[in-house]
């Protein structure tokens, strides 16, 4: 039995949940942060944070006061930081939708420790996304005028605009990642309200738990929700960064009018939303000590997917010059060859293609993928390298396109670096809150993995031969 | 209404106190649970759910009426003509369409859970019960809804099937 479990350990990775802690010990290991005395570091970084979102609203109002031209953006480079800025974020925004969604219909059982702290992120950075768009309208308080309401003015607006579509997509993404994260979390906020000790706490997560009380009448309406919904924002995820991708590949400008954009879209941003999960939640499993939770084979699968989506991203790259060179559009491969590797902003395109395309390979040896060190450093490295990439695709190609006379530079002003810097502040203030008010892992999905992996150790072993296909 | 609820220590138990208390007529009976369990549909004779009917619903309603709005806007009523497209053209209406199928299917899909749980409820007369609050940590309980007068009939059959623990509640005055 020993042996055929090593053979096992060897074969399928470290377990997705160390020992078998009793239910009544998960919940406590899980909610422990929600009921812990507020630490000073938690509170240190919340006023850190606090502050650059104190940063975004100023320059934010500032950009109202003075209008867009606050900004670096110029003709020909029209879209600049706004949309930089808006893309990185969403794609941001993806991981949490594809670890929660697909994974579950996947039924991948690691997706269960990590899935409602990706969605959290989801809802946070796709909130910060929106901001971008918004503000980059010119005048942000007319927003409004993109959804069509019956106007006075008797006016509709164009569906056949690419931005038109960004709306509904964006918008529709961000209601349905908060509706399946608010749905997967109902159960954890009854448990909460049921293990509170204080009146204020039972009466706040009695009020957002609606009144759950476990029952099979409804979790047989909950399981199907949830399925449903994750069924749904599969799609869903494909579509809003196909459309996002859509922006610039439906426009003439060389460098934009490419037909790999899509899919490298997407898998670009699943690259950088894994990124960012592994970014926050290496440092979170240490501080509220979730390792057995959160284990090393969450950080190993997750590792493997940041190498797959990277050699999809590279192979972006590849098809793009390829294209380039073998389309004979001249201009094209001016863009490619020229501006964007020996330009003015040439050290951006080579950073990327260091960050996306040479770091993630450090994931083919084993012992990078089980250093938690490496795998952090490399997380950031990815989510700069991303960054890079839109700078890349948006700026150097606006910035010198057909004719030379229409050529100019682009530089970011105090208020582009403001919003942006600002934006990442206002993200991690959301994102410590949550930490704190609600438990980061779900407490009784992770209940019920215990009881699978129980019926498994259980059922009679079978001759150690190739690793079932599911839960790996 | 009176409610009694009992505690048992597995599913099994559970279930077949839940199978024993309907052969003996009682039909409103629930199981609660911090996870869902399975099998516990079959054990106290529930039917499907009607939640992926309620998101067909709301899928097709808003796919539909995502595209007839745009035919309607840019095709009929305010024909705008950008780069001598055809006013009416399908392949630019795909996704919003698509974006409207999914919103209001995921909408229909949280309301219907509502409606069919009867969310939010955030009162019921189990909570009265302060043990039955393990029910969402690590504990299984059965709750049998009954007429006052046949509680402590009940409360005695569950105490005979093994339950750990039984008690009755009643609604809190209001």
């Amino acid at each position: 039995m020993a042996a055929h479990a090593a053979e096992l350990e060897r074969l399928e990775g470290p377990p997705v949940l160390v020992g078998r802690p009793s239910d009544r010990q998960l919940t406590e290991d899980l909610f422990q942060p929600v009921w812990a005395r507020t630490r000073k570091g938690w509170l240190a970084l919340l006023t850190v944070c606090a502050a650059l979102t104190g940063l975004l609203f100023t320059a934010i109002g500032y950009t109202f006061a003075v209008g867009v031209g606050a900004w670096g953006n110029n003709i020909p480079v029209a879209w600049a930081f706004g949309i930089i800025n808006f893309v990185w974020w969403i794609g941001i925004g993806h991981a949490g939708t594809l670890i929660s969604a697909i994974l579950l219909l996947f039924q991948q059982k690691w997706r269960t420790s990590i899935n409602r702290f990706a969605e959290a992120m989801t809802l946070f950075a796709v909130m910060q996304a929106g901001l971008f768009p918004i503000l980059h309208l010119g005048r942000p308080w007319f927003a409004w005028w993109l959804f069509p309401y019956p106007a006075t003015l008797g006016v509709w607006p164009n569906f056949k605009s690419a931005l038109m579509w960004d709306v509904f997509a964006v918008s529709t993404y961000f209601t349905v990642s908060l509706l399946f994260w608010y749905v997967g979390l109902l159960p954890d906020l009854a448990a909460l309200r049921d293990a509170s000790k204080s009146k204020a706490a039972r009466v706040a997560y009695g009020i957002f738990s609606l009144g759950w009380r476990g029952s099979a009448r409804h979790w047989r309406h909950w399981r199907i929700a949830y399925l449903l919904l994750a069924g749904l924002a599969t799609p869903l995820v494909l579509s809003v960064h196909t459309i996002v991708s859509f922006d610039f590949a439906i426009a003439q400008v060389p460098g934009w009018h490419t037909t790999i954009f899509p899919p490298y879209f997407v898998a670009g941003a699943i690259f950088s939303g894994f990124a960012m999960v592994l970014t926050l939640i290496i440092p979170a499993r240490k501080v509220f000590r979730l390792e057995h939770v959160i284990t090393a084979r969450h950080l190993e699968n997750m590792s493997k997917v940041l190498l797959a989506t990277g050699l999809m991203v590279a192979y972006g790259y590849l098809c793009e010059h390829f294209i380039a060179w073998y389309s004979g559009n001249k201009y094209e491969a001016f863009v490619f060859f020229n501006t964007r590797q020996r330009g003015p902003y040439a050290p951006v395109y080579w950073l990327m293609l260091f960050c996306n395309v040479l770091v993630p390979q450090i994931f083919w040896w084993g012992r990078a993928r089980a250093s938690v060190v490496v795998l952090w450093v490399a997380s950031i490295l990815v989510n700069v390298g991303m960054w890079t990439e839109r700078f890349s695709i948006i700026v150097t190609s606006l910035h010198r396109d057909f004719l030379p006379s229409s050529w100019a530079m682009y530089r970011p002003t105090i208020v582009d670096w403001s919003i942006y810097v600002g934006t990442i502040g206002f993200f991690g203030f959301l994102f410590l809150l949550f930490l704190r008010f609600v438990p980061s892992v779900s407490a009784s999905e992770v209940k019920e993995l215990r009881r699978e992996l129980e019926h498994e150790a259980h059922a009679p072993p079978h001759e150690p031969g190739p690793a079932p296909a599911h839960g790996r | 209404m009176a409610y009694v609820l009992a505690e048992f220590k597995d599913d099994q138990a559970l279930f077949a106190a839940a199978r024993r208390l309907r052969a003996l007529g009682h039909a409103r009976l629930d199981a609660h649970s911090p996870y869902p369990l399975h099998g516990a549909d079959e054990a106290l004779g529930l039917s499907k759910s009607k939640v992926p009917l309620i998101a067909l619903v709301g899928g097709v309603a808003g796919a539909s009426g995502g595209y007839l709005m745009q035919w309607w806007m840019n095709g009929v009523d305010y024909v705008l003509n950008v780069g001598n497209r055809p006013p009416h053209s399908p392949p630019a209406n795909i996704p919003v369409t698509f974006e409207c199928g999914v919103l209001l299917a995921s909408l229909c899909i949280v309301l219907g859970l509502f409606a069919l749980c009867g969310f939010p409820r955030t009162y019921h007369p189990t909570f009265e019960l302060e043990a039955f609050r393990t029910a969402s940590v690590d504990a299984l309980w059965l709750s049998a809804e009954v007429k006052p007068e046949e509680s402590a009939a009940v409360v005695k059959e569950l105490q005979g099937l093994g339950a750990l623990q039984v008690s009755a509640v009643e609604e809190a005055a209001r």
